[in-house]
């Protein structure tokens, strides 16, 4: 025990301090944004990224991985924000963590297998358009200086990286322009005008709202949503850290630590959120293997909004903007289009059903349930497929069944089988087939009894050992039908 | 004859080209080191389009199967060995360090769209590596 917590905090100290405050750096302008996108201060989202930074560190289930304020949360509560205000965004958040908490103990990591890799690259992809799009209103149709803003932007963050590594280019975008603005002024937004900035450490209070059925029915869906969106997000990032270390972690104890780190930034103020793949991805390339790298990433993050506060407010919107830009290139997952080409039918259309539900409905956790629904629709259809042979034998007739039999093969199965008087016994062979529930076990009740109703000898055989178990237990047949 | 070659291989055509190249200039004697370098950023592709079952290891082994097949099937003696990093540095830097006397690689790899915006594996090494290199087209 105190060898692993050793292993998981002070193995190559030095490497995961630098690592962290690569990532602190880089986790700045994107607090700021998803703040706007949720239509909050930036505070709310600096403060949310901090404190889940510091807290997953210590109660989150996969070393290295970073977590904070995130788009996919952010995209989530725009309705709850502009309707009843952030108050209720903070109560939603302490909810968001009781329901984590909950999924955690009941272990719903081991669920998350049940998402094919389709639903995940819908998400990937619904996510990276509903950035951009967040992004439209802050680009288009605001000025001249807005475009040269953005398009300078673009060209630093995917220039510079060609020559120098070791600084994250957003960070050098965000100062060299932000410099430019505030020694040569332009008509541009920044973020001062959507909300301040406060030099201090965030501190504990009760979000300000009536504690009744009326509030709770106001941000329960939400809470499920952004539970459901933050587990769904950060187990994916758990599973890609775990590919590029080579190392597996807990899924449970990650889903317990999210719910706890959510719980806690609620009631100091913060927005819900979870870990985020593309700030992993860069810890683990800066070198970061422990919980050490998330904990410097989060004090580091809330030093420097502490001691720059006064130059956060002036940077300008279409920085931000450029930058959400990348993030949303970096989100997308651009094997879609070969996978669109090459996967089976079924899965790029689960694939493409699961983006167009969130794009309608703004909401990543709806369009994850419905292309996990479509999904397994898809695999039952795929697998209730029984084949039933039919062949005439001197002393028998018999019936030889294939597949998977369970509730939704039995219609298939029965209208593959003419019912009329054969003369000869008729042997019904399982020798290939499985009887997995109690309406495989009626439908062969139902098989024997149509054909004794036209005057035929009907015996059962060759069950394997699962179904004889089921129809022995279940079966009204009783052993003379049974060979 | 070349005592041991390294070649860099990321499992793509390119780079199964580049292994059926090594066996112009090289004998049983010469020991080849399959490198393969496992990027941080791969692994979000990995996840979202890894087949259903088997290990992550046992999936990086299939990448680079047809290139041990293929030195399996002439008795050539090889290693082969994952490393996590960026892949031009930790190619340039096994060359480097290593008692290699030439680094085989392929002309571009998997990933056309990075390589677009960050600049070819291939090119980098050839500009930093200190000993022969061939690329393969």
């Amino acid at each position: 025990m105190i060898e692993k917590i050793k292993r998981e905090w002070l193995t190559a100290p030095g490497a995961n301090i630098m690592a962290g405050i690569v990532v602190a750096l880089a986790l700045i302008p994107e607090a700021i944004a998803f703040s706007i996108i949720a239509g909050v201060d930036p505070m709310v989202g600096l403060y949310a990224s901090f404190l889940i930074a510091v807290i997953i560190s210590i109660v989150g289930g996969r070393p290295a991985m970073i977590s904070g304020a995130t788009g996919a949360i952010a995209l989530l509560v725009v309705p709850l924000v502009s309707e009843h205000g952030v108050e209720y965004l903070l109560a939603a958040t302490i909810l968001m963590g009781i329901i984590q908490i909950i999924f955690g103990v009941l272990k719903v990591g081991k669920l998350m297998k049940f998402i094919p890799n389709s639903v995940m690259i819908g998400f990937v992809n619904a996510l990276a358009i509903m950035i951009f799009m967040a992004q439209v209103e802050h680009i288009f149709g605001i000025s001249i200086d807005t475009y040269v803003y953005v398009i300078v932007t673009l060209l630093i963050v995917y220039g510079i990286p060609r020559f120098l590594k070791k600084i994250p280019a957003p960070l050098i975008a965000l100062v060299v322009l932000t410099g430019v603005y505030i020694i040569f002024g332009s008509n541009v937004g920044t973020v001062g005008d959507l909300g301040n900035i406060e030099r201090s450490l965030p501190s504990f209070f009760i979000p300000d709202v009536p504690f009744n059925m009326e509030t709770l029915q106001i941000i329960l869906p939400y809470s499920l949503s952004m539970a459901v969106v933050g587990l769904v997000e950060s187990l994916l990032t758990a599973k890609i850290v775990d590919n590029a270390t080579d190392t597996y972690s807990s899924k449970n104890r990650e889903s317990r630590g999210q719910g706890i780190a959510n719980l806690v930034t609620g009631f100091f103020g913060g927005m819900g959120g979870c870990a985020m793949i593309g700030q992993s991805v860069i810890n683990v390339k800066s070198g970061a293997t422990t919980r050490l790298s998330s904990l410097t990433a989060g004090v580091v993050l809330m030093f420097l909004i502490i001691v720059l506060g006064n130059w956060v407010v002036q940077i300008p919107m279409p920085i931000l903007a450029g930058i959400m830009v990348m993030v949303s290139i970096g989100t997308f997952d651009w094997g879609s289009f070969r996978y669109m080409a090459k996967a089976p039918r079924t899965d790029a259309f689960v694939m493409l059903i699961t983006v167009i539900i969130v794009l309608f409905t703004h909401n990543l956790a709806i369009g994850v349930i419905v292309g996990v629904l479509f999904s397994a629709i898809f695999f039952a259809t795929k697998i209730s497929k029984v084949d039933v042979h039919f062949e005439a034998l001197e002393d028998r007739n018999v019936l030889r069944f294939e597949g998977q039999i369970f509730f939704a093969s039995i219609d298939t199965m029965i209208d593959q089988i003419v019912f009329k008087r054969y003369g000869k016994a008729i042997q019904l062979d399982f020798s290939q087939a499985h009887l997995w529930d109690d309406s495989a076990v009626d439908a062969i009740d139902t098989i024997v009894r149509k054909f004794e109703e036209k005057g035929n000898t009907v015996y059962v055989s060759q069950l394997n050992a699962d179904s004889r178990k089921i129809v022995k237990e279940l079966s009204q047949l009783n052993e003379q039908y049974l060979t | 004859m070349y005592k041991a070659i390294l070649l860099a291989a990321d499992g793509s055509d390119n780079s199964f080209r580049a292994a059926e190249e090594t066996l112009n200039f090289i004998t049983e004697e010469t020991e080849v080191t399959i490198l393969n370098v496992i990027n941080a950023e791969d692994s979000k592709d990995d996840v979202l389009h890894s087949g259903p079952a088997g290990s992550i290891m046992d999936k990086r082994k299939e990448k680079l199967s047809k290139i041990i097949d293929l030195y399996e099937t002439n008795h050539i003696p090889y290693q082969v060995h994952f490393e996590h990093g960026t892949p031009n540095e930790t190619v340039v830097n096994f060359a480097n360090n290593g008692l290699y006397q030439a680094v085989v690689l392929g002309t571009r790899g998997l990933n056309g769209l990075q390589e677009m915006v960050l600049g070819s594996v291939s090119h980098k090494v050839a500009k930093r590596a200190e000993i022969p290199v061939m690329i393969v087209k």
